[in-house]
């Protein structure tokens, strides 16, 4: 009897632990599926009409005449929908009665087309490109649609709970006026696919376009390349300054306190709060040794390169020990040099070793945004040239990816860019993690064999 | 080949006196080199101490002690601003209790998982789960939470978290209602056992499962007026240190000797029983030390909390609604420096670095600590061998 | 010493390398040598190599090798034998200062090569170990090709031209009779290769530096019997041409192998003499138990 007990406890506990780890793995799909899922949103979409004037115009990119007999054929599928508008505006003028009832109603009516399709025949001209453009995006272009059908009102008729939102037609705002049958006739689905031609897309330059109008149109180059350019800077400081750390701890490095106290410091700086690490770089790379006027890449690619530096000199240490001793032993026997020894067997032996914790550091680097708030990172620029990077300040997808979901004007316009820019930097950081799980298991398979 | 033996006078192997010379100065240069890019990491840690304290000293200097460690009351952008902290250190306690109950069981149990049951070909597939998790930038895990997780919690986050309640009590429940039945058994010492055992169990896991179900009910009931508070939070950041509570959990799980557990298995013990009363306690303190350093994870972290805490400077009525927005220091450091920035030596950028200083001391701290039980537990591993 | 002892001495040497074979002169051989064992002169001769005088290796407060004197002949085989742990190997690494690699082990007495005193701080150890070549006792290839492996020595002493270094190549993988069996995968890692050929590379590669002295620690201890006969005709074809100390725990290898025999016990030299001699008449009855596996 204590026995069934002990192992029904038995059962629980390992299923338990096992619940756990499912978990870990449930939570990663629940993580990864909708970043994924949406963020492909970013490249592959139902594009209309207007992104490829966006496309045409604004990055000088078009396929020529059939996009100007596209233009043309959904010029003709509004033109009854913009003649309509025209006569009703047209009696308005004439009619005093008639402007004074539907004058409030047809503005936001006219505004929530503009925004669906554009703007609108004899609309002056205007600079700023969102305003240029309908709706890029079919997703959009539906809800933008439903605005365009609807009005919201707010519903109090309950006092005891928070107001309700409902939608009320649009068209019972213009029931009996001759704008009424444009519901119906003109702004119908087909009507609207008509006028917006919504067609799938592969937009891959999303990576390599340029953002137009604070990212409301385009792509995210330069986010791309200031992250290109912050963990490139923060690999070539702490690359060798982690191997050679790790060198010196491997190999020559003995038991005494000072080498103690280098190893705590180590991992003293390993657990330092990032955002730590972006004040110390303020205080230190920019305020005081005045790497640059003020956030640069440069400033922020050393403050990477400290926060990256324990995890390199860990990984490469390791690496370095795991040497065979005999490799050593053939080498100095054969009348190399310690440091000989060191650059032609023990450093060829350890690089997979190496590589992983560099790679690792890599992803790290790419992926943090803390270190780089106030030593490198900016919302808005243009991609600069190497030689530009030591003094300038940059776009990264970290700091783009927090800016434009919480400080963006538009945050729901653009859920497209974030979610892309989301997915981009997560397959960037795993990517570089595969390379490094790859790396250690071809390490591991030859060590034991 | 020429014939070694017959080589005329070998080269002498004495070095001269300038050779000799030479040599040391390069391997002195060399190993210099090597001595001074090692030391680069005690340099770093002692410049950042020495940055973060000096433009702390200002703010203490300026306003005093005691409005910043007990008020709670922080604006530190008003015409006459208030700098009491109390009210961050609230948040930044919080959010990591929050994350530290939610990461220590889950990777406890995750690394007696993936160390002791596990089968080797599995594990090769798990552990790269774990690590997935703790590669993902903050950002992305700010956004999720932010983005997807708070819309969530505040349409259905009571059900949410009655199923997330259910599904955690009710193995503990189990368990516990086994124990307490097997002790229950041994001192009733009656016949027909097995009976009386389903009995047993099935009150008291019967009793459990009522207050579970109870509870549940109310969690669902609740209403969560704004997804990004300290309970999402907490969640997310729970998460984040998971990783790093396994793996360091596992490493001090596996670090002890098949001894110990071959003697167990040999006195008839069951798996359960060896890891828990063998394996875990003679790993105790690196399990200790990996909850150390999971702590200091969510409380160094910053996007998440700053993108989905709400951050609102105050400590909610109750204290313990975890479903109010909050503010900590990481996050509050991040998003007042940009404003601060431009008023460099005020007090209201100073005290930035006073809240660094606390974060960095508590880091300094417990990375002390955690470091000094890990080389503890290795060194009564290698001694009792 | 005058110029006829000498004489004298040279001419037991060589009879000694002979191995004269006859019972007799064996004998009258030995006599010679019981008066003058144990002292280092006696082989400080232009054909002792290697020459000990009051050699302690210690490690920390261990004295692992016990004040030892003897002299090592050029040329020839010398093998070393003794119970595990009784500081073989710490010998064998003093030759060429590989214990300098391990912290707290120290040297005291002399050591000479060729006259030189290598236990000195002012000796280039670096050159010291291009006349020194080791051998371990476990094939340690480094993981590159094997055309690199064998390379490896020349090119530390500068030779970069290619052509050059495949002609040192060639000739010391056919030296260590493995050329054959390789020439046509220079260019795979030498990882690829069977314990045996593993560590006949390992012998090619110090080969390939051209040194005096080839210090072999258990050299086939690791590998099957068919690969160790092979590592001991290799042996035997070396002989002459290079003065070789080798490690072994196998008696029947040092008598096939060796022309001298030192055997070691706890730290010091008990007896040290031709191999026959050793092996069919040894002077002490520590050597004999051993030798015939009465203890070990
Ligand atoms: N690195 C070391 N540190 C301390 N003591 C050592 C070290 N290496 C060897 N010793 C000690 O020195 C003594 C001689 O060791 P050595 O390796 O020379 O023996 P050996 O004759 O080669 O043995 P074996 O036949 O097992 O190889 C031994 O008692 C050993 O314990
Ligand atoms: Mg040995």
């Amino acid at each position: 009897m204590r026995l069934r007990l002990r192992l029904l406890t038995d059962k629980v506990f390992t299923s338990f632990s096992m619940l756990t780890l499912v978990f870990a793995g449930v939570f990663l799909l629940v993580f990864l599926g909708p970043i994924f899922i949406r963020g492909a949103g970013a490249f592959i979409f139902k594009g209309t009409v207007e992104h490829r004037k966006v496309i045409r115009d604004l990055f000088e990119r078009s396929d020529g005449n059939s996009l100007a007999q596209e233009i043309a054929a959904t010029n003709r599928a509004r033109q009854q929908l913009y003649a309509r508008l025209t006569s009703f505006e047209n009696e308005m003028a004439e009619n005093r009665d008639l402007r004074m009832e539907y004058k409030n109603d047809y503005e936001p009516f006219k505004e929530s087309l503009r925004v669906l399709l554009g703007p609108l025949p004899g609309d002056p001209i205007v600079v700023t490109p969102r305003k240029q453009y309908g709706q890029t995006r079919w997703d959009r272009a539906l809800v933008k649609y439903k605005e365009v059908m609807n009005t919201e009102e707010w519903d109090y008729s309950n006092p005891d709970s928070m107001g309700q939102k409902i939608l009320v037609p649009r068209r019972s705002a213009f029931a009996g006026t001759s704008l009424e049958r444009v519901f119906d006739e003109d702004l119908d689905k087909d009507n609207l696919k008509a006028m917006l031609r919504p067609r799938l897309t592969f937009y891959w330059r999303f990576l390599t376009d340029s953002p137009k109008d604070s990212y409301i149109f385009g792509g995210i180059w330069p986010a791309l390349v200031g992250t290109f350019y912050l963990t490139i800077g923060a690999m070539l400081f702490a690359i060798p300054a982690g191997i050679l750390a790790a060198i010196y701890l491997a190999e020559y490095a003995g038991e005494t306190t000072l080498v103690s106290i280098v190893r705590s410091c180590i991992s003293t700086l390993a657990g330092v709060p990032s955002i730590v690490f972006g004040l110390f770089g303020l205080a230190f790379f920019i305020n005081t040794m005045h790497v640059s006027s003020s956030k640069s890449v440069l400033a922020g690619s050393l403050t990477l390169g400290l926060l990256v530096l324990p995890t390199i000199i860990r990984a490469a240490e390791e690496a370095i020990k795991s040497v065979p001793k005999t490799y050593k032993e053939a080498a100095l026997g054969l009348g190399a040099s310690k440091f000989r020894t060191i650059l032609t067997v023990i450093l060829p032996v350890a690089l997979p070793g190496i590589l992983t914790g560099i790679v690792i550091s890599m992803g790290r680097a790419a992926g943090e945004t803390a270190p780089i708030i106030f030593t490198a990172a900016v919302s808005a620029g243009v991609v600069l040239t190497p030689l530009e990077a030591f003094s300038n300040p940059t776009q990264a997808l970290p700091w783009s990816i927090y800016n434009l979901c919480t400080e963006h004007e538009a945050v729901d316009e653009i859920r497209h860019v974030q979610y892309g820019m989301v997915l981009t930097l997560i397959t960037i950081v795993l990517l570089l993690n595969a390379v490094a799980i790859i790396l250690r298991a071809k390490v591991e398979r030859k060590l034991r064999g | 080949m020429q014939k070694n033996i017959n080589k005329s006078l070998p080269p002498t192997l004495l070095m001269s006196g300038r050779t000799i010379r030479l040599r040391r100065m390069v391997s002195f240069f060399g190993e210099g080199v090597l001595v001074t890019v090692a030391f680069f990491s005690v340099a770093t840690v002692l410049a950042i101490l020495y940055f973060v304290t000096r433009d702390t000293i200002p703010f203490f200097q300026a306003e005093g002690f005691h409005e910043f460690f007990t008020s709670t009351r922080w604006f530190p952008s008003r015409e006459h601003p208030e700098f009491g902290a109390g009210s961050l250190f609230y948040g930044s306690l919080i959010v990591t209790l929050g994350a530290v109950l939610i990461a220590v069981p889950l990777g406890v149990f995750a690394a007696v998982g993936l160390s002791e049951i596990l089968p080797f070909t599995l594990r090769q597939y798990v552990k790269p789960v774990i690590e997935i998790l703790a590669s993902i930038p903050s950002v992305a895990y700010g956004f999720f939470a932010l983005v997807i997780f708070a819309p969530l919690l505040q349409g259905q986050g009571g059900i949410l978290l009655s199923v997330g309640f259910v599904i955690i009590t009710l193995p503990i429940l189990l368990l516990i209602a086994a124990l307490i039945t097997g002790v229950i058994i041994r001192y009733l010492n009656t016949s027909g056992k097995m009976v009386v055992w389903l009995l047993l169990f099935i009150l008291i896991s019967g009793s459990g499962g009522y207050w579970i179900w109870k509870i549940s009910l109310m969690i669902s009931a609740l209403q969560i007026d704004s997804g990004v508070n300290a309970l999402n939070v907490a969640i997310i950041l729970g998460i984040m240190a998971l990783p790093t509570v396994v793996s360091v959990s596992e490493d001090s799980l596996q670090a002890v000797s098949k001894d110990i557990r071959m003697a167990s298995y040999g006195l008839g013990a069951t798996k359960t029983e060896t890891i828990v009363k063998a394996v875990i306690p003679s790993a105790a303190s690196g399990i200790f030390a990996a909850s150390l350093l999971g702590t200091m994870r969510a409380i160094g972290e910053t996007m998440v909390v700053w993108m989905a805490s709400g951050n609102a400077a105050q400590i909610p009525t109750p204290w313990y609604d975890i479903t109010s927005p909050v503010r900590t220091l990481t996050a509050t450091i991040a998003g007042d420096m940009g404003e601060a920035d431009h008023i460099t030596g005020s007090s209201r950028y100073h005290v930035l670095f006073a809240l660094a200083f606390c974060l960095l001391i508590f880091s300094f701290i417990s990375n002390m600590v955690s470091e000094w039980i890990i080389k503890n537990n290795k060194r009564k591993l290698q001694g009792g061998k | 010493m005058t110029i006829q002892e000498t004489l004298e001495r040279d001419m037991t040497n060589d009879r000694i390398a002979e191995h004269t074979s006859s019972r007799h002169s064996f004998r009258a051989r030995k006599f010679t040598d019981f008066i003058k064992k144990d002292t280092a002169d006696d082989f400080e001769k232009p054909e002792a190599h290697i020459c000990a005088k009051d050699l302690s290796v210690w490690y920390r407060e261990v004295e692992a090798v016990k004040k030892i004197n003897l002299g090592i002949r050029k040329g020839k085989v010398t093998a070393i034998i003794g119970p595990s742990g009784c500081g073989k190997s710490t010998f064998l690494r003093a030759i060429n200062r590989m214990n300098d690699l391990i912290p707290g082990c120290r040297m005291t007495g002399e050591l000479k090569l060729d006259g030189e005193n290598i236990n000195s701080p002012a000796v280039d150890v670096v050159a010291l170990r291009q006349r020194v070549g080791m051998v371990f006792q476990k094939p340690n290839p480094f993981p590159k090709y094997i055309f690199d492996n064998v390379a490896y020595g020349p090119r530390l002493l500068g030779i970069r031209h290619r052509g050059r270094l495949m002609q040192i190549v060639e000739e010391s993988l056919t030296r260590a009779a493995l050329w054959d069996e390789v020439k046509d995968r220079l260019q795979q890692n030498a990882l690829g290769l069977s314990g045996g050929q593993q560590q006949r590379l390992c012998i090619a590669r110090a080969l390939a530096v051209n040194p005096e002295i080839l210090l072999m620690d258990e050299p086939a201890s690791a590998l099957d019997p068919k690969a160790t006969l092979h590592i001991e005709n290799l042996i035997s074809e070396l002989r002459g041409d290079y003065t070789i100390v080798i490690v072994t725990h196998n008696m029947q290898q040092a008598a096939r192998v060796s022309d001298y025999t030192a055997f070691f016990y706890e730290g010091d030299l008990i007896e040290y003499g031709p191999t026959r001699e050793i092996f069919t008449n040894p002077r002490l009855k520590q050597t004999e138990d051993y030798i015939t596996g009465r203890f070990g």
